[in-house]
């Protein structure tokens, strides 16, 4: 009897034609991929829903061991580590007290000024259920997805600063691309000068920085966050700090990846402009302000200009300063 | 008789014989699982290894009648989709990996001790440059290297590692099964 399976591909002639269409599928299957990656990312995507209860199962005990391989090494520093972390948190103490103070006279100028506040971000808290990292991509898989309102695009945090942006979402899952990743770029501002740049990842651990618009130098040490623009990423989250590499301006990310088992996916999305053919109300046109509006100073173009109020905080967390608490708390 | 007669008469009386046949092939999806579960021990700073390729290549040169090309692109193709990368980038890699591996076979299989690893770090180099060839053409971008070498150089690292699980599954799994029942 003839000999079993994989009968197309016995002949040596039949094996070279197989070869040959085999190696135009893939490159036909590469370039689909970057025409309608909605195509792939589905099947992705549908892969990820199946698997996730395996791989929340197996994320417990691979952490630990991971963990463990981790902490081998730091072992034998424990002792140094021990006194720089004393040193850092001296330190740190110092700054917290700058920051306190900083904080409350904020709230104080933003009350004076009647500031419009930021909208607090609906967000989802998901566990790390997977992570590749690979030559063509750099990306996480998250146990959240459609069915937690969990969208394409929205920002992905950790307790230190931005991870990167949902790039495939499933029902369960969602796969995020990180900012290292060779196809992430995102606009962001270089404090103090609010210097306006792209961070583009190349696969390396610190991603460039890109120059796009603004003065005012940049240096090492500068403080990188995000930027609304666009509507891409919420405003103000932390990235991480200019660095020089030669030339190149690179940004030490303060968010770590492979540390990271538990993120939150910020929601975020620019407020709809007012629809043009609203009629405006006869009555209010008719009538004319008698008393000038209070000054309300907003977000550029990222909040809608709040309603006139008297000098008090729209935030129930503020405290006010018109001495009502003061006299609460005593 | 036909392809698909002939594989109804096999799953009928040769059952054995049919699974042996599968053996190579799950063995390379389970380790595209493998290597694309849900840890980095190296904190992501080194790539996972592409273990499925380091099989392939061992089945390509001991049976290369188990490896057909349309199970290597399947494969490849299921390492581009969980690893979450570009479709088809390694899906071209391994068929080409099959390619050359194909051509020079009695060179490879004549290999033994440190010549083999180098005879499959040159096909390892080959499909990396196959893939990062097509990610330049499709994308018009330049990939960073380092990534892409230290990929390669620690699935040549573990090619012994899998040359000898998969000679001990064709020794004791696969000949069997396929020599009779």
């Amino acid at each position: 009897m003839a000999s079993l399976g994989w009968r197309l591909t016995r002949g040596r002639g039949a094996k070279q034609l197989s070869l040959i269409l085999c190696g135009l599928s893939a490159v036909v299957i590469a370039f689909l991929g970057r025409a309608d990656a909605a195509l792939f990312d589905r099947v992705r995507a549908g892969l990820s829903d199946f698997a996730e209860p395996a791989l929340s199962q197996l994320r417990g005990p691979l952490v630990t061991v991971e963990h463990s391989v981790d902490n081998a090494g730091s072992l034998f520093t424990t002792f140094q580590d021990n006194i720089a972390l004393k040193k850092e948190n001296a330190e740190l103490r110092k700054w917290q007290n700058v920051a306190l103070s900083l904080e409350n006279k904020l709230h104080r100028y933003e009350i004076l000024l009647n500031a419009a506040h930021d909208p607090a971000l609906p967000s989802v808290t998901a566990r790390v259920i997977g992570e590749a990292s690979r030559p063509f991509i750099k990306s996480l898989v998250l146990n959240v997805g459609a069915e937690q309102q969990v969208k394409k695009g929205q920002a992905v945090v950790d307790e230190r600063g931005l991870l990167g942006r949902i790039y495939v979402t499933g029902e369960k899952t969602s796969w995020v691309i990180l900012l290292t990743d060779l196809n992430s770029r995102v606009p962001v501002v270089i404090e103090p000068y609010h210097r306006r740049a792209i961070l583009t990842g190349d696969n390396t651990p610190a991603p460039q920085l890109e120059l796009d618009v603004g003065d005012g130098p940049v240096k090492p040490g500068d403080r990188v966050v995000s930027t609304g623009d666009g509507g891409l990423l919420p405003p103000d989250l932390p990235i991480g700090t200019v660095m020089q590499e030669g030339s190149t301006l690179r940004v030490v990310l303060f968010a770590r990846p492979g540390t990271s088992d538990f993120v939150s996916v910020k929601a975020y999305s620019l407020p709809e402009p007012p629809a043009a053919t609203d009629p405006v109300p006869a009555a209010t046109a008719a009538e004319e302000p008698k008393v000038p509006p209070a000054t309300v100073t907003a977000g550029i173009a990222a909040h809608p200009a709040p309603p006139a109020m008297p000098l008090q905080s729209r935030n129930p967390d503020v405290p006010r300063f018109d001495g009502q608490d003061e006299e609460q708390d005593r | 008789m036909s392809a698909a007669g002939e594989l109804v008469e096999l799953l009928l009386h040769h059952p054995l014989r049919l699974l042996g046949a599968a053996v190579p092939t799950l063995l390379a999806v389970l380790l595209v699982m493998f290597v694309n579960m849900p840890v980095s021990l190296t904190g992501g700073l080194v790539p996972a290894p592409a273990l499925a390729l380091a099989c392939v290549y061992f089945w390509v040169l001991v049976r290369p009648d188990l490896m057909p090309p349309v199970v290597v692109l399947f494969i490849g193709l299921l390492e581009d989709l969980l690893s979450g990368g570009p479709p088809g980038l390694w899906a071209a890699g391994f068929v080409a990996a099959l390619w050359l591996t194909d051509r020079q076979r009695e060179t490879f299989a004549g290999l033994t001790g440190l010549g083999a690893v180098v005879g499959f770090a040159g096909a390892m180099l080959f499909a990396a440059a196959a893939a990062y060839g097509l990610d330049a053409i499709v994308y018009l971008r330049l990939p960073s290297l380092p990534p892409l070498l230290l990929e390669s150089v620690s699935t040549v690292m573990f090619y012994p590692l899998i040359a000898m699980s998969m000679g001990w599954f064709h020794r004791h799994l696969v000949g069997p099964m396929r020599s009779g029942e």
